[in-house]
């Protein structure tokens, strides 16, 4: 088949071969993106009897008068900020340091990894008696080097740092996962050339594992990123059910949950939806560009 | 700077022995090649003078500072790696001048260097190329114009041509003669082809087993090989082996009896088996030739002779032949006798 010739008949059966998937991808993506797109710019609009009234740019003068938005979008902008460095950053060193274990390589591996394929609702529990004001055990932590108790979860200043810490937690597995990766494939004989050139430990890390891992970094961080934006559960379960003491949790996707489930107001939903779309699509051009200069292939 | 090996073992997991009993003097200034087939211990040793292993006993000096428990980092030799291992991600000029870097030499500084280890090797047009925009040929000046920079005391080289073509390897081979007569920088270069060996070096070093076998001067590696494995190896035609149990009538004529009995191989070089005796003939048997062939100026016969195949130089083409068995004769230049142990015997004729 690889060897044939392109012609009709063999794009025809290609196709062919796609379809199962397309059909997939089309019912359940493509088909609802395009419909919040539409959605947004209904100002009248029957969501049961899929009736449209009229349509204009009324949503999203809503969400630019209403202050809520305003919250959620720079709570969002704080989650990302806060999570994506640390995440990285901390994922990078301790690969650096699985990958210098002899020994149970693989027992590390499998603890590190564990927290990504718990449920969130459970890793929210467990961290809802973490965070506990008086039983938890992060301020039993605490006390031990004398500082005073921090009420986590119901203090409006420490909840989104608590929201940040399980959230770096829960994502360094698979992003050691894929840093692990990225290490092996850099070939051990530049690191050979490296220490005849003269370069240190530190120096090797530098000039060679940095920039021979940057497509590894530049996958993470864009990865990191969307995921980071479209934070969901992980309030909905550790705050159960609420966007934390005075909104101090209110992401952007828990924005759009509150208006279209609780609310109903669907119009205005479909369009919080658009601006997150905008704002990750924003942010990813950006890095594309900046890849391009930056990221050695 | 010289480099010296006193008694070197080198083993993995204290099982594996690789090297063994390893002693040996690399002349100042020299190029020095260690020739040998895969797994002969080649690399390793290479390896063991650049620092990137360790020798499991034994000492190692460079000159008469003793270099054994130093790093490759602390031993700053220069090494052009088989496959060149140039910085992907730095362009040919930074390549070179990623030594220099490393000693935090100031950017003017290092750059200027660099050219001029650039223009040695003829790369002066490429430097703003990142090395996957190289040829072979290109990376291989770019990966020894690297090692040159820090202007170490030792240039070490491994299998540096075995990914050039055939033409390129020979004018690659002259480049590296050329850079190390203009530099004259002490050059140890592995391979594990006896042409390229015996062509560009001043001195070989023959490892096998883990066991330096021979280190010579090339064509005393050919005209005076010290055992059977460097006789075997060297030379093309491959040297024609004979049991002594084959030879017993013509090693009784030729070899007084006390030294005949300690013969167990007789190698014959194809230049040295005669139709006519030569003066000093060591060797005579009687055999078929099946086939005179002649290409260019090179002339081959192939001999029958107790079931062996044999082949000569020393026959013209001409020479008329049938089925009948022929006289031929060994000459004494070219023929060695060798004992049980494959260890070269010298020659003693009657006269």
């Amino acid at each position: 088949m690889i060897n044939q010739k392109k012609n009709w008949k063999t794009t025809l059966q290609a196709y062919l071969y796609l379809l199962p998937m397309l059909l997939v991808l089309l019912v359940f993506c493509i088909y609802p993106i395009v419909q919040s797109f539409l959605m947004s710019i209904y100002t009248k609009y029957d969501f049961f009897t899929n009736k449209v009234g009229a349509i204009g740019w009324d949503n999203f003068r809503y969400l630019f008068a209403d202050p809520d938005f305003y919250i959620a979008l720079k709570n969002t902008l704080i989650f990302v900020f806060g999570v994506v460095p640390l995440t990285i950053v901390l994922s990078l060193i301790i690969a650096l340091m699985l990958n210098k274990l002899r020994w149970f390589s693989s027992l590390f591996r499998t603890i590190y990894f564990l927290p990504f394929v718990t449920s969130t609702v459970a890793i929210a529990m467990v961290w809802n008696w973490i965070y506990h004001s008086n039983y938890g055990f992060l301020n039993y932590l605490l006390g031990l080097v004398g500082i005073q108790p921090i009420n986590w979860l119901n203090d409006p200043h420490y909840a989104m740092w608590a929201l940040i810490i399980m959230s770096v937690w829960k994502g360094l597995g698979f992003n050691i996962i894929l840093f692990l990766v990225g290490l092996n494939n850099i070939d051990n004989r530049y690191y050979q050339a490296a220490a005849i050139d003269g370069a240190n430990s530190w120096q090797q890390f530098l000039h060679i594992t940095v920039p021979l891992l940057s497509p590894t970094t530049f996958l993470v961080t864009v990865n990191e990123i969307i995921v980071s934006f479209k934070v969901f559960d992980q309030v909905f379960a550790l705050f159960q059910n609420s966007p934390g003491p005075s909104k101090a949790c209110l992401t952007l996707v828990y924005y759009l949950y509150q208006k279209f489930y609780i609310e109903n107001k669907y119009t205005i939903a479909a369009a919080s939806g658009v601006i997150l779309f905008l704002l990750i699509l924003v942010v990813t051009l950006i890095q594309l560009s900046y890849s391009r200069r930056h990221v050695h292939y | 700077m010289n480099v010296t090996f006193e008694h070197v073992d080198l083993s993995y997991d204290d099982k594996k022995t690789i090297l063994k009993d390893l002693n040996f003097t690399i002349p100042d200034g020299k190029l020095v090649s260690l020739l040998g087939p895969s797994g002969g211990g080649k690399t390793t040793t290479l390896n063991l003078i650049s620092g990137l292993l360790h020798v499991t006993k034994g000492q190692i000096f460079f000159g008469s500072k003793e270099v054994t428990d130093q790093s490759a980092l602390e031993r700053k030799v220069g090494m052009v790696f088989q496959n060149y291992a140039l910085y992907p991600h730095l362009s040919v000029l930074d390549n070179i001048a990623f030594p220099l870097k490393m000693q935090k030499v100031n950017k003017a500084k290092r750059y200027q260097i660099a050219k001029k280890y650039a223009h040695l090797v003829h790369v002066e047009d490429q430097l703003t190329k990142k090395p996957a925009a190289l040829s072979g040929g290109q990376q291989q000046r770019v990966a020894i114009a690297r090692a040159l920079a820090k202007q170490p005391s030792l240039l070490l080289l491994d299998e540096p041509l075995s990914n050039l073509d055939a033409r390129l390897r020979i004018e690659m081979r002259q480049e590296i003669k050329r850079i190390q007569q203009e530099t004259g920088i002490t050059t140890i270069f592995v391979t594990h082809d006896q042409d390229e060996a015996l062509h560009i070096s001043d001195y070989v070093m023959v490892l096998n087993d883990g066991r330096i076998q021979q280190f010579t001067q090339p064509q005393d590696l050919y005209d005076d090989p010290k055992n059977l494995f460097v006789a075997k190896f060297i030379g093309n035609p491959v040297i024609n082996v004979l049991d002594a149990a084959d030879l017993q009538a013509s090693l009784q004529k030729y070899l007084p009896s006390n030294f005949y009995q300690q013969v167990k191989a007789v190698g014959v070089r194809a230049e040295a088996i005669l139709p006519q005796p030569p003066i000093d003939c060591v060797g005579q048997i009687q055999a078929q030739i099946d086939k005179i062939e002649h290409f260019g100026s090179s002339v081959t016969a192939n001999i029958s002779y107790h079931q062996q195949r044999l082949v000569s130089t020393g026959i013209p083409a001409n020479y008329q032949f049938g089925k009948q068995l022929v006289d031929l004769y060994f000459a004494k230049q070219g023929t060695y006798f060798f004992d049980n142990d494959g260890k070269r015997l010298e020659v003693k004729t009657h006269d």
